[in-house]
């Protein structure tokens, strides 16, 4: 078994899976036409503003598991659809922002800067084009940067790294993960903390099941899915629910703006935005590569860094920057949709989700079984198959059959999604509580999950209002099992030695990392905004 | 020729259907929630549901499956114990939930409380290492370490975190005694080099097979099937044992026609190698063990009962 057999195996792992029906005596397997689903899906929620892949995520995830089962043949058509949903809402969030100067995800805010003037103008046609190249370039991009990457820093961690390493590791990426979500280091660390605490109640190694103080409820822990779809989803909707009832905001007449003149995207535009592109795709994957700096930075860096080239390169007749100029929608889609390849390296190489669609790869994962994202996964056994790997390069497969289905038919269908900013919120959010919490139950067919869900979706909606980041929260709850275990296996290990953290070079340097980040992130704002400081 | 095989094939059929007309004198009143209480995915769980869809498939019974993980099978037995005990709620764990784990645990919970319905399959639990590591025999292990290597052993229970306790101490060595969630994960700290050597329960027999893992000792009572020659964990100087099985529980109370009816069931599953779940044993465990009623009853008390003294023996 070489590499390129277990590549060949992913790949086939695709296109022979399951077969849902036949064109022409040509077996078309399920996964394809999940990923399909999944992006198109995926492109319609990005473009209704309150709504986000990750919303979908979250609600697909336990229909799906609960359609394809426990096996791993259910492993590809799920992530294919999450992946699908992934890709698709990146560039499906640019279509409101161009049209109607709403972001329909946080990171295409920028887009609206340049491509709402554009509509104004009468080429909104253009403007969508220009995003959907920049998007689909910058992904596809991202996505050959992370197919040759992770299984090298896979092997680099599985060969140098031992358990107290692996330990440190994880340690230094949580505080990196508090540093540098939410602005705040101290906020961060609530975050994380919080998240630690939900995940230990009821786990462990002892038999009597710790915190649940004595109630059986709490004694299995809470699960996985209450946790994240609380806090994330269920937490979102009610602080939205929130502002629309404070604003008693209404969808007003949308303005009709008519295109005219030629839309099309010519050669020329293309030479011309070509190295917007690739500055932003570099920031954006070197930024989507460290866990928990999210697409939104990514998009307000590409955008300033283009700003700079603009005012050099600029033709005397071109529109200002900020006032309809296609390079600056270039820098944006291209810097936010570059991160969601890169920021699958730390899930598969190291099982670090950075953001919340990781999140949901990571719970499908774990879900469904049979595929635990880390170093472990890219092992190329020789004698025997690694069933982990090919599933690896089976979703390898699944990220660019979605980037085919980008560039072929995702600007059609991106361009006919203008309709989806008339679904009023007073109908949408709702119809999100009830799917999540349906979803939920799907998954965990107990009463208390439904308890476990809202308690979590309080916390999410308060840790919102106080300007917590619930991300690290999340990230946390899954990664603290993992720390635990990690930290007694390395303890026993050493014969119980107590400063196992620090005792070799390289958990020392990565204990110290952990607490570097903190301090220095902490000082930064400080000297930048010296009247923040209270 | 051909005739001949389709009616060997049809009367075959009919041979399924008359044990399967038998079983069916009980039938369960509703649907039958199924705990696993092994995680997702695992060969145990996939075991469980193997067996599940086959008598769904025979006897159209129908099964919902749920997962309770977690405490050793302690959090399954709690959710199981006090369903109601007329067969629509059985459970998936192994006979070290009944024995070691009650007997160890804060608890109030005894194998009084359930009704053994039947094993499925004996553990093969070996004690392995990588073969690249040298090692032909555990005399060679037990050198090794009184040279002064410090050998990490992966176990996965607390139970067997006990045993290879006693064993160091019984061959006068240190090992430090690792504890993962799983046999997969001991095989894969073995594979990656995390760990030494450690137990595996069945799944080391492929990697035994293709020559990549070795089998050092048999932490049964009995020698390993695949490896006759390891010497047995009382040749090395313990006197306890990992033995144990796969094992379907139902609450205290179940009547004995439903108890009788789907130990019967089960039992045609797992021993025959044809259906996907007797496939699996057949290839893991060398094929199915299954023991049930009275003979159980008795087991699963003597395994509580004698937990008590491996327990007394390991605190030492």
């Amino acid at each position: 078994m070489g590499t390129l057999d277990y590549i060949w195996m992913g790949i086939l792992a695709v296109f022979q899976g399951p077969e849902l029906f036949s064109v022409l005596g040509l077996p078309v397997s399920v996964t394809l036409v999940m990923i399909l689903a999944g992006f198109l899906t995926g492109i319609a929620v990005g473009a209704t503003p309150g709504l986000a892949g990750p919303i979908a995520m979250a609600i697909a995830l336990p229909i799906l598991i609960s359609i394809f089962g426990y096996t791993p043949d259910a492993l590809l058509p799920v992530m294919g659809f999450l992946i699908g949903v992934m890709k698709g809402a990146t560039i499906g969030g640019a279509v409101p922002a161009i049209l109607f100067n709403t972001p329909g995800t946080p990171d295409a805010y920028m887009t609206t800067l340049d491509g709402y003037p554009m509509t104004q103008r009468g080429k909104a046609g253009k403007a969508l084009r220009v995003a959907h190249f920049a998007s689909a370039s910058g992904d596809t991009f991202s996505d050959i940067v992370l197919i040759v990457c992770a299984p090298f820093l896979a092997l680099l961690v599985e060969a140098y790294l031992d358990l107290p390493e692996k330990t440190a590791l994880l340690v230094l990426s949580l505080s990196f993960i508090a540093a540098v979500i939410g602005g705040s280091p101290g906020k961060g660390l609530i975050s994380i903390g919080l998240g630690l605490l939900a995940v230990y109640i009821g786990t462990g190694e002892d038999f009597y099941p710790r915190l649940s103080l004595g109630t059986q409820e709490l004694s299995r822990g809470f699960p996985i899915s209450t946790a994240v779809l609380g806090v994330l989803i269920i937490g979102a909707v009610l602080k939205e629910l929130q502002d629309l009832w404070r604003q008693k905001r209404t969808i007003g007449d949308v303005p009709d703006y008519r295109e005219n003149g030629d839309q099309r995207l010519y050669w020329a535009d293309i030479r011309r935005l070509m190295p917007f592109v690739g500055r932003s795709a570099l920031i954006g994957t070197a930024i989507g590569a460290l866990p928990g700096i999210g697409s939104t930075l990514a998009a307000t860096l590409g955008y300033t860094v283009g700003r700079r080239r603009y005012a050099k390169v600029k033709r005397p007749d071109a529109p200002e920057w900020g006032e309809g100029a296609s390079e600056g929608i270039v820098a944006t889609e291209a810097a936010n949709s570059s991160v969601s390849g890169a920021n699958l390296i730390p899930v598969l190489s190291l099982g670090i989700p950075g953001n919340a669609a990781a999140v949901f790869l990571i719970l499908a994962a774990e879900s469904i079984g049979g595929f635990n994202p880390g170093p472990s996964v890219f092992r190329f056994t020789e004698d025997a198959v690694n069933p982990e790997l090919v599933v690896a390069f089976g979703l390898f497969t699944a990220m660019m059959i979605a980037n085919l289905m980008n560039w072929t038919i995702g600007g059609l269908f991106m361009r006919s999604m203008g309709v989806m900013i008339r679904i009023p919120k007073h109908i949408l959010l709702p119809s999100v509580l009830l799917l999540t919490l349906t979803a939920i139950y799907v998954q965990e067919t107990r009463m208390e999950a439904i308890w476990f869900a809202m308690g979590f979706g309080v916390l999410g909606y308060l840790m919102r209002m106080l300007g917590i980041s619930p991300l690290p929260f999340v990230i946390a709850f899954i990664l603290g099992g993992k720390l635990e275990e990690s930290a007694r296996q390395a303890f026993a290990a050493t014969g119980g030695d107590p400063w196992f953290l620090f005792t070799s070079p390289v958990a020392a340097l990565f204990m110290a990392a952990s607490v570097a980040v903190i301090v220095l992130t902490q000082r930064k704002p400080a000297q930048t905004h010296p009247r923040e400081r209270t | 020729m051909q005739r001949f095989v389709k009616a060997g094939i049809t009367a075959l059929g009919f041979a399924v259907l008359a044990t399967g007309a038998m079983a069916a004198d009980w039938t369960p009143p509703g649907p039958i929630k199924l705990l696993i209480g092994f995680h997702a995915g695992g060969g145990a769980d996939t075991q469980a549901r193997l067996i599940a869809e086959e008598l769904e498939q025979r006897l159209g019974w129908e099964f919902v499956p749920e997962q309770v993980t977690g405490k050793g099978g302690l959090n399954l037995a709690n959710a199981l114990k006090d369903a109601p005990a007329d067969g629509t709620t059985i459970g998936m764990a192994v006979t070290e939930t009944l024995g070691y784990n009650m007997a160890a645990s804060r608890t109030n919970m005894t194998p009084a409380d359930f009704t053994g319905i039947t094993t499925t399959a004996g553990f093969q639990m070996g004690i392995v290492s990588l073969s690249s590591k040298g090692w032909k025999s555990f005399d060679e292990v037990i050198a090794a370490a009184k040279d002064g290597a410090e050998l990490r052993f992966g176990v996965m229970t607390p139970k067997l975190a006990d045993l290879a306790y006693l064993l160091s101490k019984a061959q006068g060595v240190e090992f430090n005694i690792v504890s993962v969630k799983g046999g997969k994960a001991v095989m894969d700290g073995v594979n990656a080099g995390d760990l030494d050597l450690g137990f595996m329960a069945g799944i080391q027999a492929k990697g035994v097979a293709a020559g990549d893992l070795v089998n050092l000792a048999s932490a049964l009572s009995e020698p390993l099937e695949q490896t006759p020659e390891a010497p047995t964990l009382k040749d090395l100087g313990v006197d306890y044992n990992a033995d144990g099985y796969f094992v379907f529980i139902g609450p205290a109370g179940m009547p004995e026609d439903a108890r009788n009816a789907m130990a019967s069931v089960i039992g045609d599953i797992v021993n025959d190698p044809e259906t996907k779940a007797g496939g699996l044993i057949k290839k893991t465990f060398g094929g199915a063990t299954t023991i049930s009623g009275e003979e159980l009853t008795k087991m699963l008390a003597s395994d509580y009962d004698l937990a008590g003294g491996l327990l007394e023996a390991a605190s030492k």
